[in-house]
């Protein structure tokens, strides 16, 4: 008896998982392997067939403009992800902190805050890309309003300050995101230590530095290994504010639309084969990987130590 | 009132006032995006900053017109429900099973599971792309529904067996001492208190599943299965001299997301904060 | 909480099979005709293009055409993947050599010269730029374009200014209009393959000495850091003085927009732009060909050969879409879309009268002049880096003083002897 029930429990857990582990091993985690095995291929077609072992890993780092549009990439896209995590984390932790006070409305700031972040990246790039248009743009002629024509700039067209406009709109659109993260940790330091330290006679400078910073420390590490993530495989923004082409010449070129222009396009609009677009994304997985395991290590691994 | 409850207050004020600048840079936008795609071409020169002269819905008639909206609108709702029924239904009982068993490979499985939050999935779409060749799954919504499946299980189990985990034991074992079997303890003691859990994991994957623009992109060629991102950047880089027809089309892309987000806003808050604080 | 979503679901689910039968009884509505999608990489035609398209579709009832374009820069990638898995467009837009090649050398596409023999008839250069070398013709030589300067014809009687001839007598109509505080030209940097497709190949050709210094550079006998092509370079370079404020950020479209809504003098453009244009109340356009180095000289002109068209060879509905090949072929398309798009001229063989009045100074010019086509648009962009992309790189960051017009023809030089052969001996 025991034995029977025991093998039916067995079915049922079989039937239960299996759903779950057939989707997501095959199309997930066996892509992401296959990935890396067809970067050892090359072709003209969609799907690589000829081996020719690690050629293009040896194209990609030691040969123009394949070793060139990486590095450009790679620079940039470490720009991108400081730019983005500084604006974020700051703006974003000290906006959870002001909506967790008494303030009149904190409920609708909260609220609002993450309204940016339900659209799609895709209608906030054209969008933005609209409203900063040299010719008709509103944002040129808010400045001019105001008396600041003199600050007006080629926006999207100067190397120096497309990629930044570009991580800005993101953090922009995400910091909703980041609020969210903030509000949540600091909502859920006890009611009592706050209220000791209070009684103690500590000032919200002193509560903010000694109580709130302490604890929401894990919050900061997560909200910047999901924007790592994201900025690393980032390739919608540059798509609607600087075409595939990364305008203006790759100066936003991340390693999203690096690997979507490699992978897909022809050589006229800059395209290397799907053999290189694997390899691309082998790179971009190595990447990702790396900054994970750091993560992992400072701030999961010696968080439980501590427990 | 003294010094201190002036100083209070000032800083009060100066809280609620940088705040308020915050909020309007956020409402801005959106607004201009609305407002504008009621204005003619001529007006948005001349003026740029106003309300429109009238709230005529000319450019929204010809984006339906001109475009199958209303099929890619369709489209877009098949994908985003059938991807979040799915993903509800499969990584809830695979949960279950996790959170409820003791056997060989279930740490294994539960960090196996769970290490797919970090990959992300464009990494491998080279090799997906392939797959959909091979299967014919190419130029098809099941491609980017079984995607869409793939990316939400990792945060749906993660989610899900913790709070199964939570769920006390001995209501399983009474309903055990009363003859049920396994799948009917699922169905009739564990379905019904994850209910919040549930919405969270559909909430959660809501929103990437209907704004996703590169599965379609790279998957999706006909007409007839474009999703609404995909048609918007279609329709974007067909009509880029419509100025306001462009801000019809942004701005029915977004309409959905935004309505949904206003409504369950509570929900979203909670089921993200609740994956916040456990990851 | 979860009533409320799955009620919400439930009613999207509603809507949506609403939708779907509604989407189905169009169909049923015309069950008999046969739809065949035409893809283009011209967004900017779509009215004109189904005007066309009707023309074909009254005479042919059970037909009907789909006009889907895709913008410029997501083109060719979205339009190759499509074929490749066979759900492309039935009728593609082609462009020539290398480009085109690497479509119909995967197989994708239908090969013309036993169902259209009258294809012989047509221009052999045009014909040659979609055909191997053993004579398999893969498009409908369509379309060839030109490349020159429109003016504004009210800004230029203003200051009592004449079409310039010579490039000296260009640059000082430009110093003029500068000096008097207009914006000279609606040209910007953002969408760089206007830089080197519309200013280098257009205005560059007089410089570098046409079809003849290309045919010698294909070969590998000249170099792009020789006199003549850096001549090319430092003239294009010279340019840049006269661009409006945030050129860097100017994008195509909004080029466009800006000369055509008056609020620049000239505009270097191609001649598919004339529509366009016109369309965006220029009334009082004015055109004029690339200006040679010294009076007298003979225009280099570059016509190039853009658009064919050709047949997914997997298309679902052969027979059809090959009826419409057959139709893109005769004269009376040649006429329709001569008149329907100005600045677009057929290969089809015949005489068309033509009724935009640029469109007919446009195809004068190339009476007494040599023609060519774009710089390194043949052999040199079939891999990467190819020419046009370096090309593309080159020109802004000259204009932007990265290069000089040495290094920024140096960068394309070397950047093509990467890979193509005959610049590396």
């Amino acid at each position: 008896m025991p034995g029977k029930k025991k093998k039916e429990v067995k079915l049922f857990m079989v039937l239960f998982l299996l759903p779950a582990i057939f989707i997501y091993t095959l199309f997930l985690l066996i892509p992401i392997l296959d990935s890396m095995r067809l970067s050892l291929y090359s072709g003209q077609g969609l799907i690589p067939t000829e081996f020719v072992g690690f050629d293009n890993y040896v194209k990609l780092f030691t040969q123009f403009p394949f070793k060139d549009r990486m590095i450009n990439a790679f620079s940039n896209n470490i720009k991108f992800f400081f730019i983005v995590t500084l604006i974020q984390n700051i703006f974003g932790f000290f906006i959870a902190f002001f909506v967790t006070r008494k303030i009149i409305g904190k409920g609708f700031f909260r609220k609002i805050s993450f309204l940016p972040t339900t659209l799609s990246v895709l209608v906030v790039g054209f969008l933005f890309k609209l409203i900063l248009n040299p010719a008709w743009g509103i944002f040129d002629k808010i400045l001019v309003s105001l008396g600041l024509e003199n600050f007006i700039l080629p926006w999207l067209g100067n190397p120096l300050t497309a990629l930044p406009v570009l991580a800005i709109v993101v953090s922009w659109q995400f910091m909703g995101e980041s609020v969210l993260f903030y509000t949540a940790g600091i909502d859920a330091i006890p009611e009592e230590v706050t209220e000791a330290a209070l009684i103690d006679g500590a000032s919200p400078l002193q509560e903010l530095w000694y109580i709130i910073i302490p604890s929401i420390l894990p919050i900061i590490g997560i909200v910047t290994i999901l924007i790592f993530i994201g900025d690393f495989t980032q390739f919608d923004i540059v798509y609607a504010m600087s075409t595939t082409q990364a305008n203006p010449a790759f100066g936003t070129d991340l390693f999203g639309s690096l690997f979507y222009r490699a992978a897909f396009s022809t050589p006229v609009r800059g395209g290397w084969g799907m053999g290189m677009g694997a390899a691309v994304s082998t790179v971009m997985f190595a990447i990702v990987f790396t900054g994970v395991m750091v993560w992992l290590y400072f701030f999961k691994l010696k968080g439980q130590k501590n427990d | 009132m003294t010094r201190h409850g002036i100083k209070r207050r000032l800083i009060k004020i100066s809280l609620f006032s940088f705040l308020s600048i915050y909020t309007v840079s956020i409402l801005y936008p959106i607004l201009l995006m609305f407002l504008t795609s009621f204005k003619t071409t001529r007006e948005i020169f001349t003026n740029p900053f106003g309300l429109p002269a009238s709230f005529e819905f000319t450019s929204y008639i010809k984006l339906l017109t001109i475009s199958n909206y209303l099929t890619y609108f369709r489209n877009s709702i098949i994908v985003t429900v059938i991807s979040l029924g799915t993903i509800i239904v499969i990584t809830s009982t695979a949960s279950f099973v996790l959170a409820k068993y003791n056997f060989r490979w279930k740490n294994f499985l539960y960090l196996f599971f769970v290490a797919g939050m970090i990959i992300p999935i464009r990494l491998g779409t080279i090799s997906i792309l392939k797959l959909m060749i091979e299967m014919h799954a190419n130029d098809t919504l099941f491609s980017v529904i079984i995607v869409g499946i793939a990316v939400g299980i990792p945060f749906g189990v993660f989610i899900l067996t913790d709070f199964i985990k939570m769920i006390p034991e001995e209501l399983s074992a009474a309903a055990r001492i009363d003859g049920c079997t396994e799948p009917t303890i699922f169905r009739i003691v564990i379905i019904p208190l994850l209910r919040p859990a549930l919405a969270a994991v559909a909430i959660i994957n809501y929103i990437p599943i209907w704004n996703d623009f590169w599965f379609p992109l790279v998957f999706l060629k006909s007409d007839s299965v474009k999703t609404v991102p995909l048609a918007t950047a279609l329709l974007f880089g067909q009509y880029q001299t419509n100025y306001a027809l462009v801000f019809a089309v942004l701005s029915m892309a977004s309409i959905p997301v935004m309505l949904f987000y206003l409504v369950f806003s509570k929900h979203f808050v909670q089921g993200l904060s609740s994956g916040a604080l456990k990851g | 909480m979860i009533k409320r979503i799955s009620m919400l679901l439930v009613v999207l689910l509603v809507f949506s099979t609403f939708t779907l039968s509604a989407g189905g009884n169009k169909e049923a509505a015309g069950e008999e005709k046969v739809q065949i999608t035409f893809t283009s990489w011209r967004t900017e035609d779509i009215e004109r293009m189904n005007r066309i398209n009707a023309v074909f579709m009254e005479k042919f009832p059970n037909i009907e055409v789909l006009f889907q374009p895709i913008n410029d820069n997501e083109y060719d990638a979205q339009m190759r993947a499509g074929l490749e898995t066979g759900t492309g467009a039935d009728i593609i837009f082609l462009r020539s050599y290398d480009t085109g090649r690497i479509v119909y050398d995967g197989g994708s596409i239908y090969e013309l010269n036993k169902d259209l023999p009258n294809l012989e008839g047509f221009p052999s250069a045009a014909v040659k730029a979609w055909s191997t070398e053993d004579g398999k013709i893969y498009a409908v030589p369509s379309v060839g374009v030109t490349h020159g300067i429109y003016y504004h014809k009210d800004i230029f009687d203003k200051y009592g200014l004449k079409e310039p001839e010579t490039w000296d007598e260009f640059m000082a109509v430009a110093q003029t209009l500068k000096d008097n505080g207009e914006v000279v030209f609606a040209q910007g940097a953002l969408d760089d393959w206007t830089c080197y497709e519309v200013v280098f190949s257009g205005l560059g050709a007089n410089f570098y000495g046409g079809e003849a210094s290309r045919q010698k550079l294909i070969s590998g006998d000249m170099k792009l850091t020789d006199k003549p092509f850096l001549d090319a370079f430092k003239a294009v370079d010279q340019l840049q003085q006269f661009f409006p404020k945030g050129y860097e950020a100017l994008d195509y479209v909004s080029m466009q927009t800006m000369f055509g809504t008056g609020q620049a003098a000239m505009f270097m453009g191609g001649s598919w732009e004339l529509g366009i244009l016109e369309d965006l109340g220029s009334t009082d356009l004015g055109w004029f060909a690339p200006p040679v180095v010294n009076k007298g000289d003979t225009l280099q002109y570059c016509f190039h050969v853009d658009a064919g068209i050709a047949m997914n060879s997997k298309s679902n509905h052969p027979e059809e879409a090959l009826e419409y090949i057959k139709w893109v072929s005769s004269p009376e398309y040649a006429q329709l879309l001569m008149d329907e798009l100005p600045g677009f001229f057929s290969y089809t063989p015949g005489d068309y009268p033509l009724k935009n009045a640029i469109a007919k100074e446009m195809i004068g010019a190339a009476s007494d002049a040599v023609l060519t086509v774009r710089t390194v648009w043949e052999k040199m962009s079939a891999q990467s880096p190819s020419g046009n992309s370096l090309m593309g790189e080159a020109i802004p960051k000259m204009w932007k003083d990265e290069y000089t017009p040495e290094e920024a023809a140096a960068y394309v030089q070397d950047g093509l002897a990467t890979w193509y052969a005959p610049f590396k001996k």
